[in-house]
């Protein structure tokens, strides 16, 4: 088992009439409710979490890339891994990923992560996805083609990194004449690949045949079931049996002292992340066209309701956060390992409006009481 | 007759002042696209707005007791195949072109609601000899800083409708909506977004074009009309060389769908007064 601690960067002081106010954190939240005082001291406070993991031995220290959201304030996730790059010598540094489906130059992402890739000396772990509705919008880049521009900007950045002569690019959302990439990334061929998958199947098939990793999104663990089992299917059609660290499970994560404690003090936090950094519509999440109506049947037919509406019991009860004692938590680990069979943790214990010294203590007991009976653990069945 | 659409968005007209359409199919490139027509006397080419596709409304019912209402569905909307080649304004104005030539319509009159509008006015500044009377009724297709069109695609559907009628409790929706209902109306929106996602329901260029247009036209606008303002429809006035415009009193964007009396017989008038 593989552990990453994984950072949306919050801003947490939201006003005390967010909810009746706002209908939602994300796109038009304005930004008068950051202030600059407090929101400096987050970013130096959160960079100091992730260097710690390292130091508590995590695998992999992971940032993401969101715009105009008081949910994670990384609108570029390469100058965050920038800042880790030289304060850090052995974890897996991660962009976990950067959006490149609201790019105009996915030329830049190859450029900046072959440059990250030698601050980090080959630690570098390159996520691609395609940016959460919400961007779309922000960055006036039409959903109905961000499927397609995920898949040429991807192709075109992997084809930058592998190949060393100059090339000509030309897709239907993008057009170079002088593809040639400086520096070449480090790690041969190139920095590994982890891609998120929400369900659909053509990202799990993708994933399966480029054997990159497959993460899921935070979810039901039923749900996350059928994406880890379509993914080991698709893997097992092209005649090849995954290694479970392809599969990576995102969760967020809070351990105290007590399971009693546990629930107690993370509550708020866990709550703050679901009802008020993750509070969005559909029209928000899913601008028209942003999903194929063949999905989108799949998900109005499944009619799971969307994250934002689940009681704090109800996200314990269905899987969406791990909350109490080492003891309690290492054992639903195991079991968790047991169902869906990942060999990668991806945990979020920097939650919502969880204050530092929780995330710490969090963080800590993870690290010296959960991980290591788990480190050793291998899923005892991942039968499809 | 595939007109099940009608009563998920209209008031009721009574039957017996509209005339019905039926619906055929029609192949072009890369598919086909479906046409409710319906009526008899001169021909209208009616393009729909970004919602109602695939209706025949009782808008169209009361232009089809003066004109052979032919209204096309987009491509991407209603009974039409996706045609994805299709991916831009420009693209559907040469679309338009081929379906004139398909039916033999030489030179017809042009009525266009809000995206069809738009669609409308690129047409009649592309090949204006194609137009005879041309009718915009609160088009999109401008781009006018301080006043852009309204955000249709950041609203939950109570939202949208209380942006799109001036009486929104007037407005037939279902309180229920079934997943067939709910994919149709998402397929519509996606080919709007296809279309006039950015530019924002406009072609920065048409405006310097607008001279072109040598048809007489009627600009009609609703005075409640919170998507696209009156202020697009007074530069479309403005720059159409032979233009007029006039304003539906008590209505929001919904227009036809609101007041399809109100909308039917300025149109009607409009028309007729060039024959």
């Amino acid at each position: 088992m593989k552990f990453v601690f994984f950072h949306l960067m919050p801003y947490p002081y939201l006003p005390d009439d967010f909810d009746e106010r706002y209908a939602s954190p994300s796109l038009d939240f304005p930004s008068k409710h950051f202030d600059p005082k407090l929101g400096n001291k987050l970013y130096h406070r959160y960079l100091d979490e992730l260097e710690h993991a390292e130091k508590l031995g995590f695998d992999g220290i992971a940032v993401n890339e969101h715009h105009q959201t008081a949910y994670g304030l990384m609108p570029s996730p390469n100058i965050m891994a920038a800042a880790l790059a030289r304060r850090t010598s052995k974890a897996k540094v991660m962009v976990l990923g950067n959006a490149i489906g609201i790019r105009d130059h996915p030329l830049r992402v190859a450029e900046e992560i072959a440059m990250l890739d030698h601050l980090t000396d080959g630690r570098i772990v390159s996520g691609f996805v395609r940016g959460i509705g919400w961007e779309y919008y922000a960055h006036s880049i039409n959903p109905t083609r961000s499927r397609d521009r995920f898949n040429e900007a991807h192709d075109l950045i992997v084809k930058a990194w592998t190949t060393d002569e100059v090339f000509e690019w030309v897709s239907p959302n993008y057009e170079f004449r002088y593809v040639n990439v400086w520096p070449r990334p480090l790690q041969d061929p190139h920095p590994p690949i982890y891609i998120p998958g929400a369900g659909s199947t053509e990202t799990m098939r993708f994933c399966a045949e480029k054997r990159y990793t497959y993460m899921s999104v935070y979810a039901p663990t039923p749900v996350v079931k059928r994406w880890f089992d379509g993914y080991r299917a698709a893997a097992n059609e092209l005649g090849y049996e995954p290694d479970p660290e392809k599969l990576g499970l995102s969760i967020p994560v809070y351990v105290a002292e007590t399971d009693e404690q546990a629930h107690a003090e993370g509550r708020q936090h866990i709550e703050w992340l679901y009802h008020k950094g993750l509070k969005q519509g559909i029209e928000r999440v899913m601008p028209p066209g942003y999903t194929s109506l063949g999905s989108l049947r799949g998900m109005l037919s499944g009619r799971g309701k969307p994250p934002n509406e689940y009681s704090y019991e109800e996200i314990i009860e269905a899987g969406m956060a791990v909350v109490g004692g080492p003891d309690t938590v290492g054992e639903r680990f195991e079991a968790l390992v047991d169902e869906l069979g990942f060999g990668q943790i991806i945990a979020l214990m920097g939650v919502g409006d969880m204050p530092h010294y929780r995330t710490i203590k969090s963080m800590e007991l993870f690290a010296g009481q959960v991980m290591p009976a788990l480190r050793r653990r291998t899923p005892a069945a991942a039968a499809v | 007759m595939r007109t099940a659409g009608a009563s998920r968005y209209a008031p009721a007209v009574s039957d017996a002042t509209t005339i019905d359409g039926a619906a055929e199919r029609l192949d072009v490139r890369g598919g086909s696209i479906q046409i409710l027509r319906g009526g008899e006397g001169p021909p209208l080419l009616f393009l729909h707005a970004a919602g109602g596709a695939g209706a025949w409304l009782p808008f169209h019912g009361l232009l089809a007791r003066r004109f052979e209402v032919i209204a096309p569905d987009h491509p991407g909307f209603g009974g039409s195949d996706d045609l994805p080649e299709i991916e831009a304004i420009d693209d559907l104005v040469y679309h338009y072109l081929d379906v004139l030539d398909r039916l033999g319509l030489e030179r017809v009159d042009v009525v266009g609601g809000s995206l069809g509008g738009w669609i409308a006015a690129e047409l009649a500044v592309h090949s204006p000899e194609r137009i005879g009377r041309l009718a915009l009724l609160g088009a999109a297709g401008l781009r006018v800083p301080g006043n852009m069109a309204a955000d249709v695609f950041l609203r939950t559907p109570d939202q949208l409708v209380a942006l799109l009628y001036k009486h929104p409790e007037a407005a037939a929706m279902p309180a229920e909506p079934d997943i067939d209902f709910i994919l149709a109306v998402q397929r519509d929106m996606a080919a709007t977004a296809r279309y006039g996602w950015a530019p924002y329901l406009n072609d920065p260029k048409l405006e310097r074009r607008l001279h072109r247009v040598s048809a007489p036209t009627l600009v009609l606008w609703a005075d409640d009309d919170r998507v696209v303002p009156i202020e697009h429809g007074r530069l479309y006035a403005e720059r159409i060389p032979d233009a007029t415009l006039r304003i539906v009193e008590d209505c929001g964007h919904a227009m036809y769908f609101e007041q399809p009396e109100a909308f039917a017989d300025a149109v009607i008038e409009f028309l007729e007064a060039g024959s």
